[in-house]
């Protein structure tokens, strides 16, 4: 990677501008404000980073080695656990990817309630980085309001799959179950509550003058070497970048939904906040209307070789006994070939690349995740700030350390 | 423009385009895509074929580059085969930035060694370790589990325990 015009490049021991020397140290990577597992070293010239190299790995957990050995409808166990801040987009991603390559179209309400996870995930997504940032920027109190809101979200996980943060509920071939009662209720109770919340926290950053003195000007990233450098999501669009993928590419029937992609031409980490604020707001805008229109009809693609049937079935059909058996022991086989599906998570761009050799279990499942992208792009960010500002600019890149490692 | 003498064959596979370029003229053909206007390198990745009887390989590893125009979202996924021990190839980290951690990670999980990177080091696994994982080779629980007492019995099969 090039350096930024006007930055001189020096080497520990050499002659720093301030009259010290250079010294290189060492951050994290058991440093709360990393969030995970991140290790940087550091070259500092007075307080000021003059070169940065983050360490990864601390989190790996060779995801896509397990996905291999794991049979088709069990990977979606395993897709919770890299991006562990937004499971059901991660599955959407993976579901999409063995649907395209079966040739399988799921039923609307299984594509409108795939579109109510993911945007209650992309809420409570921002609601972590949101109150993690104040925290670490001292806004203490964030913390307590953003996880409340998330507390709610987690409840509604919790009634429409059983889980409260791995949820495994969008699957290849529809969802888990359909949605009972009380999830729409509770739905409609947060989507009503959710706008006052929003407004609640703008009170609390937006003109708060001390979030803004630390993140106004502070990681600057220029719309040309954001695209460049492959940085997606709030980065991108915090640069002034209108590309968001529910919108440039859609999936799951997002081109019918009324929403607007929000950005920001501030290109810093106060950008990337006004971005996700907004974005917030465009994700309750998203639920209300999915929720109005949720059609009626089956959740899952009627094939008896993709799902099992259903229980009443068993009772009567040796067919459906034989389904379940063959299901539960073999589980189904993909057709070969390779597809590769991106869907937008709060992060970015959250691809599956799948290859299938037309076996029971994939060949080679690679995660394209955002986070990896998004902190390649942090030297560039972070070059001639202060090392306090490197806190924030780590905090507004939202880097998930298990979508980084895998 | 890229040449048509450059691509090998093309195709699409469950909507997505993809064509297949020489392993050694891999770098000229990405620099030819980059100024027609797929800028993004959206990710770089590589897949083992070893013992995959599914379809006709040319050599084990294929290296995919999955790329995108921005401006016209259109995508192409170039493909390329190698073979050899370590397989080489020609880095592409000049033209694509993000390329630069892709291949470390291509290399550490396959040992593909990318001719000219700059930093050609493990990034997932520890720098000490042996072996490329995500190679269809490398055995899945293959390695002792740390700090259990009882990772003996983990490693054998069950009818032994």
């Amino acid at each position: 990677m090039s350096t930024p015009e006007g930055v001189t490049i020096v080497k520990t021991g050499e002659k720093g501008h301030f009259g010290g020397e250079i010294l290189t140290v060492n951050f994290g990577p058991h440093h709360p404000s990393t969030h995970g597992v991140l290790r940087l070293i550091v070259d500092l010239d007075g307080e000021m980073i003059r070169g940065i190299k983050p360490v990864i790995g601390y989190l790996h957990t060779g995801i896509e080695k397990q996905m291999e050995a794991l049979r088709w409808q069990q990977g979606v166990v395993v897709t919770d656990r890299h991006d562990y801040l937004s499971p059901p987009i991660n599955n959407l991603a993976y579901a999409l990817a063995v649907e395209r390559l079966m040739g399988v179209e799921v039923p609307p309400r299984a594509d409108a309630l795939r579109v109510i996870m993911s945007e209650l995930t992309r809420l409570s997504s921002h609601l972590v980085w949101m109150g993690t940032s104040g925290l670490e920027l001292g806004a203490m109190s964030m913390l307590m309001y953003c996880f409340r809101e998330r507390d709610t979200i987690l409840d509604m996980n919790e009634e429409i799959s059983g889980f409260r943060m791995h949820t495994s509920y969008i699957r290849p071939g529809g969802v888990f179950a359909d949605a009972t009662p009380r999830f729409l209720e509770m739905l409609d109770k947060f989507i009503g509550e959710m706008p006052g919340h929003i407004d609640e926290y703008e009170d609390l950053l937006t003109m708060n003058p001390i979030w803004r003195a630390r993140t106004i000007g502070i990681g600057r990233l220029s719309p040309e070497d954001a695209k460049v450098l492959g940085a997606t999501g709030p980065m991108l669009r915090g640069s002034g970048v209108a590309w968001d993928l529910r919108k440039t590419m859609p999936y799951s029937g997002y081109e019918n939904y009324d929403f607007e992609v929000a950005t920001s031409n501030d290109c810093d980490c106060y950008g990337r906040y006004l971005v996700r604020i907004r974005e917030m707001r465009e994700a309750v805008k998203i639920l209300r209307q999915a929720l109005d229109r949720l059609p009626d009809g089956p959740v899952n693609v009627d094939d008896r070789k993709m799902l099992p049937p259903p229980r009443e079935e068993l009772e009567t059909s040796m067919e459906a006994v034989i389904h379940h058996f063959k299901l539960f022991t073999e589980g189904y086989s993909v057709p070969a070939g390779d597809v590769y599906v991106a869907v937008e998570s709060g992060r970015g761009e959250n691809g599956c690349y799948i290859v299938s050799d037309g076996t029971h279990k994939p060949r080679r499942v690679k995660f394209r995740a955002a986070s990896f992208a998004n902190l390649q792009a942090l030297e560039r960010m972070a070059l001639n700030h202060m090392v306090a500002d490197m806190i924030a600019i780590i905090g507004t890149a939202d880097t998930v350390l298990g979508d980084v490692d895998r | 423009m890229i040449s048509d003498q450059l691509i090998i064959d093309r195709g699409v596979s469950a909507g997505d385009e993809w064509i297949t370029v020489p392993a050694e003229s891999v770098h000229e053909a990405l620099a030819a895509l980059r100024s027609d206007g797929y800028r993004l390198l959206t990710f770089l990745t590589c897949v083992d074929h070893l013992a995959d009887h599914s379809r006709e390989w040319p050599f084990r590893f294929e290296i995919v580059y999955q790329l995108r125009n921005l401006e016209t979202r259109e995508q192409l996924r170039v493909r390329t085969f190698i073979d050899g021990d370590p397989p080489r190839i020609d880095s592409v980290h000049d033209l694509f930035p993000p390329a630069n951690w892709d291949e470390r990670e291509t290399y550490d999980l396959f040992g593909v060694v990318f001719n000219d990177h700059p930093d050609l080091s493990r990034i997932l696994m520890p720098d000490d370790w042996v072996g490329h994982p995500l190679r269809r080779d490398y055995p899945v629980g293959g390695e002792t589990v740390e700090f259990s007492e009882e990772h003996e019995r983990w490693q054998t099969a069950p009818d032994e325990a």
